[in-house]
């Protein structure tokens, strides 16, 4: 299958290196002590963050560190096949612990011991890099909620099809059979906390792609920024004083 | 050694009063001056000073300190704050209080003004408290106190009736500010309520009739986003409702 045109224009009639049009909303969740949205294309994820909170059963508890907990779920409705999934299979699981780690790697849980922060991520709309996306729209929520981190985390996914590194896939790429790398970095600080990818690639192409990759990992993470500091603002500044 | 280490303060960060996300690095302690305080928000990195929360960063000349003011839900206990706590649980010698924060915290049984071993307070589950944040340290659960330095009670205690909201930390503080917030000046002027303002984000409107303390409430949780003469009108559409 071609997916990319003799143009060299995308399925979805992106360039190779272009991102899909990002979209974030803060504070959707009254309730929540944190929580947003994010988009990537059509891919749509909702994060909401309660805590830090007291550890709910005290054999978790730990004297020198937060514990932070995530839940990864998909709706029913978030694929074409209108399928339930549960939060308990497989994918999910494996998921849930992906994104608890890197979102751990990012907080600074020495400073809050003795205490929980739960993250809940819940893809509404699957298009491919929901992976991506969830990390994204956690560390949104991360921010709202005022949880010390040592820098935003910002990820985004990059593959190997028709012999061209391409950018940010989406669900009729992601299913192409090539390689499907996820990077997940500190912008600021230029660290890596998370690289994953399915089948093998020649090491010279892999460099390319987990290139791409960081790039569009820190443009996403300059979105994610930009958004932060437009809500804190609103925040901060709109207070009748 | 450069000509601004020879005096206590250096340069202020150029920063300062800007809105700052995670991440960003403020202040350079190479060349900061002497000493230089950090408050919430911020951590030292080798010697960089880096932000680790959203909000607006903030500089007292006085003593030289920085801190990053943000509004959040969630609170973080500090030394003399006063709180509103919700009693969770009741122990030999102290109360559970849940204040929004991280932990519990405690309340010692005899830190209310005149309690003794036979003549404490009873104070069941679920019952709102508005009290001082006494020992606030993060390896230790944070301790309340109901007496000010002098052991008086000066407004602490348990609070009785009235009803309790959450909100901002943010709105919290800019409730307790001064000059006194338009919102509860233009309230006072109509009504006459009770309030008590915990840090924590939490609450308290006490009056004698209901529809009062449903207005007050109402009219403080939408003042959030306001501007002082936003504020006004608000109160006035209210107060013209409740004719």
């Amino acid at each position: 299958m071609d997916f990319i045109s003799p143009e060299g224009l995308r399925l979805d009639g992106r360039r190779p290196l272009e991102l899909r049009q990002l979209q974030a909303e803060i504070g959707v969740v009254e309730k929540a002590d944190g929580s947003a949205t994010f988009e990537m294309g059509n891919t749509k994820v909702i994060a909401v963050v309660y805590g830090p909170r007291e550890v709910q059963s005290r054999s978790q508890q730990q004297h020198d560190q937060a514990l932070v907990r995530c839940e990864y779920s998909m709706a029913s409705f978030s694929t074409g096949d209108r399928r339930r999934r549960g939060k308990g299979d497989r994918r999910a699981t494996e998921l849930s612990l992906v994104i608890r780690q890197t979102m751990e790697a990012a907080i600074l849980t020495n400073l809050l011991p003795r205490s929980q922060i739960d993250i809940f991520v819940q893809v509404l709309q699957a298009d491919g890099g929901t992976r991506a996306c969830c990390i994204n729209a956690a560390t949104l929520a991360l921010a709202d909620a005022g949880i010390p981190m040592r820098d935003i985390v910002a990820s985004c996914a990059a593959g190997y099809l028709n012999s061209t590194p391409i950018l940010d896939l989406n669900y009729l790429e992601d299913s192409g059979g090539g390689p499907d790398l996820t990077v997940a970095l500190f912008p600021k600080l230029d660290k890596v906390s998370l690289l994953q990818m399915d089948s093998k690639i020649p090491l010279d192409v892999f460099e390319k792609v987990m290139n791409l990759a960081s790039e569009g990992a820190k443009a996403v993470a300059q979105f994610i920024r930009e958004k932060l500091m437009e809500n804190t603002k609103q925040l901060v500044l709109a207070k009748g004083r | 050694m450069e000509a601004n280490d020879t005096v206590q303060t250096g340069p202020v960060s150029p920063l300062v009063l800007q809105i700052v996300a995670p991440g960003d690095i403020v202040l350079d302690l190479a060349k900061a001056g002497k000493v230089v305080r950090l408050g919430g928000g911020l951590r030292q990195d080798g010697d960089s000073v880096v932000v680790t929360r959203a909000g607006r960063l903030r500089h007292m000349q006085a003593n030289n300190k920085y801190w990053v003011e943000g509004s959040q839900k969630r609170y973080v206990p500090n030394v003399e704050d006063g709180v509103i706590g919700v009693v969770v649980d009741r122990r030999f010698e102290s109360y559970s209080l849940d204040i929004g924060a991280p932990t519990y915290a405690i309340l010692p049984i005899l830190a209310f003004e005149g309690a003794t071993r036979r003549n404490a307070p009873n104070l069941q589950p679920g019952a709102a408290v508005y009290a001082r944040v006494v020992k606030a340290h993060r390896d230790v659960q944070p301790e309340l106190s109901c007496m000010d330095v002098s052991n008086k009670s000066s407004g602490f205690g348990s609070l009785k009736n009235g009803y309790v909201f959450e909100c901002s930390t943010g709105l919290a503080r800019s409730l307790l500010s001064k000059p006194m917030c338009p919102v509860l000046e233009a309230l006072g002027k109509r009504f006459s309520y009770e309030i008590a303002v915990g840090l924590n984000g939490r609450v308290w409107v006490n009056a004698q009739e209901p529809s009062t303390i449903v207005a007050v409430s109402n009219g403080i949780l939408a003042s959030e986003f306001l501007t002082p003469a936003q504020q006004h009108i608000m109160v006035a559409k209210v107060i013209e409702r409740m004719q």
